[in-house]
């Protein structure tokens, strides 16, 4: 894909997939800015990028540690269950809110970067599958609301290993038979996923949105 | 559906009107004691008597979801009126407010509709899981259509009923082990908020029942009422993380 650098890019979300996404897309060209897993409130973007008038794209992959530890549910506090389920999902929320206005002003697109347990469950996940499968849902409705305006908005289902620490990622895949992918690898973050990010912001895909892809190598063909 | 549900004790949260009352007389009328968890005595007395009138058995428990202790509080009234708890049923939620985009939506409802819908969904969990598990019983939520293919007219609401159906799949797949089943009903009903909603815009009604294939919308005791009833039955003995769109047929590409 050709390098085209005009375009700006926010990337929100602390470590991977956030990190090599991102890195993905510097690669590709983009001019990058970058959010960890810190608070989001309604003035983050403006704060944080004072000059911004318009964006290209956003990027979500924003689940802070405790999203990614494996714990039953009877075993959370309510604040453990707030910092992993409720928070992030707010969080994610209040980012669409705050990036109406410069994504309107490009015509951009957003995209919810979620793990399979989202749609399919996890064991000792359930405030990580709630706040992402809650994420999943909302790029459909903003798919919805926004087109008018000329924002796209999708959400790609990635491989657990995207999120997780090995052995739980390594559950995750015997608890959905996610063995042997049929192109033969789970797709590299940097070099692969972040492509299909960028393939969603070309005129080539201008009349998709609300897309739910699950970019894994054909590891899980829901539906 | 008589006699279903005999011997089992229900919880059904938000049962003071709409959907949760529906779903409280028809697992009443199918044999269950039920408490109404309400947060209004004002609804939830009158629910319960109601449900007495017609032969059932009920109580009325004071309730807000999203006070853990009042949850904790519920459960405990349960089992000292019922003696036991088979079935938790999460079906309150705080009213979306008017349609709008996400842009135009304000804190305060952005913050009770994540304490009514995933929050109060940990804490009815939590809370039932060691009756539930000692019974083998389930844990029923109420999502919607809007939580699967999201709603242009409510993303907030979309976005928290979707939510719902993370923790629901994830909370089957943890608690199958312990032979407590978890499932979820999409519901299209006639509801004070579809009355609201159709009174604000009269053609509402028309063009909702125009693309629904069964040409009409849901009564919460006799159409959405069973479902629950089936999914708390030895029936559904197999099902486990499933969501049935009870809607006339509305949303067939779910």
């Amino acid at each position: 894909m050709a390098p085209q650098t005009s375009r700006t890019a926010l990337v929100v979300g602390g470590g991977d997939p956030a990190d090599s996404v991102g890195v993905g897309l510097l690669t590709a060209g983009w001019s990058l800015l970058r959010l960890g897993d810190d608070p989001i409130n309604d003035d983050t973007v403006a704060v944080a990028f004072p000059t911004l008038e318009h964006l290209d794209l956003v990027v979500h992959a924003r689940y802070p540690a405790l999203c990614r530890q494996s714990r039953e549910l009877t075993d959370l506090t309510a604040e453990q269950w707030h910092a992993a389920c409720d928070e992030p999902l707010e969080a994610g929320i209040r980012l669409a809110r705050g990036a109406y206005e410069p994504l309107r002003a490009a015509e951009g697109t957003i995209v919810y970067l979620v793990p399979l347990m989202a749609s399919a469950g996890g064991d000792g996940f359930a405030p990580f599958a709630g706040a992402a499968e809650g994420l999943r849902v909302l790029a459909k409705s903003l798919a919805k609301t926004w087109g008018t305006d000329g924002i796209r908005a999708h959400a790609i289902t990635l491989d657990p290993s995207a999120f997780l620490a090995p052995d739980d990622a390594a559950g995750m895949a015997e608890a959905n038979s996610l063995h042997d992918p049929p192109l033969g690898r789970v797709p590299d973050l940097s070099d692969e996923v972040s492509l299909v990010v960028d393939a969603l912001t070309s005129d080539a895909f201008g009349v998709l949105t609300g897309a739910s892809l699950v970019v894994d190598g054909g590891l899980w063909m829901p539906g | 559906m008589s006699g279903l549900l005999e011997d089992q004790v229900a919880i059904v949260t938000g049962a003071g009107q709409g959907v949760g009352e529906g779903i409280a007389t028809a697992m009443a009328l199918a044999g269950a004691r039920v408490t109404i968890a309400a947060r209004r005595s004002a609804n939830g007395e009158p629910a319960a008597q109601a449900i007495r009138d017609r032969g059932g058995q009920a109580l009325f428990c004071r309730c807000d979801v999203t006070r853990r202790e009042d949850v904790d509080a519920a459960v405990a009234f349960s089992l000292k009126h019922w003696g036991r708890l088979d079935a938790m049923v999460h079906n309150a939620v705080s009213p979306p407010g008017p349609p709008r985009p996400i842009q135009e939506v304000d804190d305060e409802t952005i913050a009770s509709q994540i304490a009514t819908s995933t929050t109060a969904t940990f804490h009815c969990a939590q809370a039932a899981f060691p009756e539930l598990r000692t019974n083998g019983g389930t844990l029923i939520l109420l999502t919607s259509p809007s939580g699967i293919e999201g709603s242009g007219h409510l993303p907030l609401y979309g976005a928290v009923k979707g939510a719902q159906r993370g923790m629901l799949k994830s909370l089957a797949r943890e608690w199958g082990p312990h032979g407590v089943r978890v499932n979820a009903i999409a519901p299209v009903a006639w509801t004070p908020a579809m009355d609201v909603a159709t009174e604000a815009n009269p053609t509402l009604e028309a063009r909702l029942i125009g693309r629904t294939p069964l040409g009409r919308i849901g009564d919460p005791t006799s159409d959405i009422g069973p479902v629950a009833v089936f999914l708390a039955s030895d029936l559904a003995r197999h099902m486990t993380g499933q969501t049935l769109a009870v809607d006339g047929g509305r949303y067939l590409g779910l």
